[in-house]
């Protein structure tokens, strides 16, 4: 009994010594670290809006937005800093957007993504893509932008946190709107649409009646069902309760939570399938 | 005289004689994964040799008192530490080659080299000659490392002191087609592979054992 109890003093004494020198270097190194991070923020600032003068800070759902202005105080456009989840652990990256709500610029940060692999968000080849591409743009994989096979997740990650963070830029700073999709004159019946997803299809069917959006079912889908669960049925009920497709799609499972609504307006610029519909279900 | 004085000796073992790349084969990881660039060899060498110079240091100073039942879990916090600390002090002052070692650097930990030397030596013999042996076999690793490296850049890039524009020296002009192969992960086993045949030939020329 005494020996555990010296060893274990032993080993908690050599493990709070430890500790100990490890705060006493991370208080020494942290600052030079945060103050290289911001020296390369202001660069990045600089090199994507050579004539800034001043910026102006806002946050939205834990994303910076910088406000760039130049001498006389005209605005240049906006740098936004966003983190999201790529393959392996957080992405985070700037996105400059001029006032035409242009891409102007994408520059990664920092990432964890598999060196060989996911690490090709870095490159030019993926990034130049985007470049020019403005609000009007789908910025949607197989359209306009492409997805890198074999690494699925980290460039579609990227692609759908870019056209978010553009859309955000676009309201919020740029006061560019979206044009709202009308679907008050169709037919009353059920429509189905279906949507690409990332491991397979997903397809709902709509249920429409009187000029309103009545039901949406799920008919399939290959989401990752822990993610899925935070996208259905909220974004549903949303899309039924404002009878509109431009609801908010920040969920736990924003990607599955878009990929409904994109299936919903897909299905409803389709024709009806019938008046009863749920053949196969 | 090296065999009368036993802090020479301890020194020089780890370089020549006991050299952990070329006669032990220790710690192959980070030997064949960060040798591409002589900047990258050389920094992670020095980051291991800073680790094992500190690790040496304190387990022998502590090795009266951990029992020997603890003993490895307390080198590896011991280990882990300096890990840390050499990581932090690199992302601080050093973000470059930072950024080029990767996760080799809290690889570091699991370096046998380094839990090798603190089993073998200094938890059993007096600080100072860890000191020494922490030296001697860091300088080793490092050399091992920078010749490994310097052979890779010079034929697989044409390089010395890359990458990147500013720095980099072309060796051999613009017209040079470096041999891909040795930038690449196998390239970096063929090129050990022929540098530890070429060390053994010298090693039984001057009869070193």
């Amino acid at each position: 009994m005494r020996d555990v109890l010296r060893l274990s003093i032993t080993l908690a004494l050599v493990a709070i010594a430890s500790a100990a020198l490890l705060t006493g270097v991370h208080n020494v190194t942290e600052p030079v670290i945060q103050e290289r991070e911001e020296r390369d923020y202001l660069e990045a600032l600089e090199r994507f809006f050579p004539e800034i003068d001043q910026f102006e800070t806002e946050k939205i759902n834990g994303d910076t937005y910088d406000l760039v202005y130049d001498q006389a105080g005209e605005k240049l456009g906006v740098m936004a800093t966003v983190k999201t989840q790529g393959y392996d652990g957080t992405i985070t990256y700037n996105l400059a957007i001029n006032t035409d709500a242009e891409i102007i610029g994408i520059l990664v940060v920092s990432h964890t993504e598999t060196p060989g692999i996911g690490d090709i968000i870095t490159t030019d080849n993926f990034q130049e893509q985007f470049i020019g591409k403005s609000f009007e743009d789908p910025i949607e994989p197989g359209e306009d932008v492409d997805i890198v096979s074999g690494a699925t997740l980290s460039t579609g990650a990227m692609i759908s946190s870019i056209r978010r963070t553009l859309n955000t830029v676009g309201e919020n700073f740029l006061d560019m709107e979206r044009q709202a999709f009308e679907f008050e004159d169709l037919d009353d019946g059920f429509y189905r649409g279906t949507v690409d997803g990332t491991y397979g299809p997903l397809t709902v069917e709509v249920e429409f009646r009187d000029g309103r959006i009545q039901t949406i079912e799920i008919i399939e889908h290959n989401e990752t069902e822990a993610y899925f669960v935070d996208a259905y049925p909220e974004i549903p009920q949303r899309i039924i309760e404002e009878q509109k497709l431009e609801v908010d799609v920040e969920t736990g499972a924003t990607l599955s939570a878009e990929r409904i609504v994109s299936a919903v307006k897909n299905a409803l610029e389709g024709a009806p399938e019938g008046e009863n519909g749920g053949g196969d279900n | 005289m090296s065999a009368n004085n036993p802090y020479l000796d301890d020194l020089s073992r780890g370089i020549i004689r006991e050299n952990p790349v070329f006669r032990l084969l220790l710690g192959m990881c980070p030997v064949l994964g960060v040798t591409g660039y002589l900047i990258n060899g050389l920094g992670m060498g020095l980051a291991a040799a800073a680790v094992l110079i500190a690790s040496n240091v304190v387990i022998a100073s502590l090795k009266n008192f951990i029992p020997p039942q603890v003993r490895i879990p307390c080198f590896i916090v011991v280990i882990a530490t300096f890990v840390t600390v050499i990581e932090m002090l690199l992302q601080a002052f050093q973000p470059a080659l930072y950024e080029a070692l990767g996760v080799f650097v809290p690889l570091i930990v699991v370096n046998c080299v380094i839990l090798g030397r603190a089993e073998a030596f200094a938890s059993k013999k007096p600080v100072l000659r860890s000191l020494v042996d922490g030296i001697g076999v860091g300088l080793g690793f490092t050399l091992a490392l920078g010749i490994l490296a310097l052979v890779r850049e010079v034929f697989g890039h044409g390089t010395i002191m890359g990458p990147g524009p500013d720095s980099a020296i072309l060796l051999f002009g613009e017209g040079f087609e470096p041999m891909a192969l040795f930038g690449q992960p196998a390239g970096a086993f063929i090129a050990l592979g022929l540098l530890l045949g070429i060390t053994n030939v010298i090693f039984k020329k001057f009869n070193i054992k």
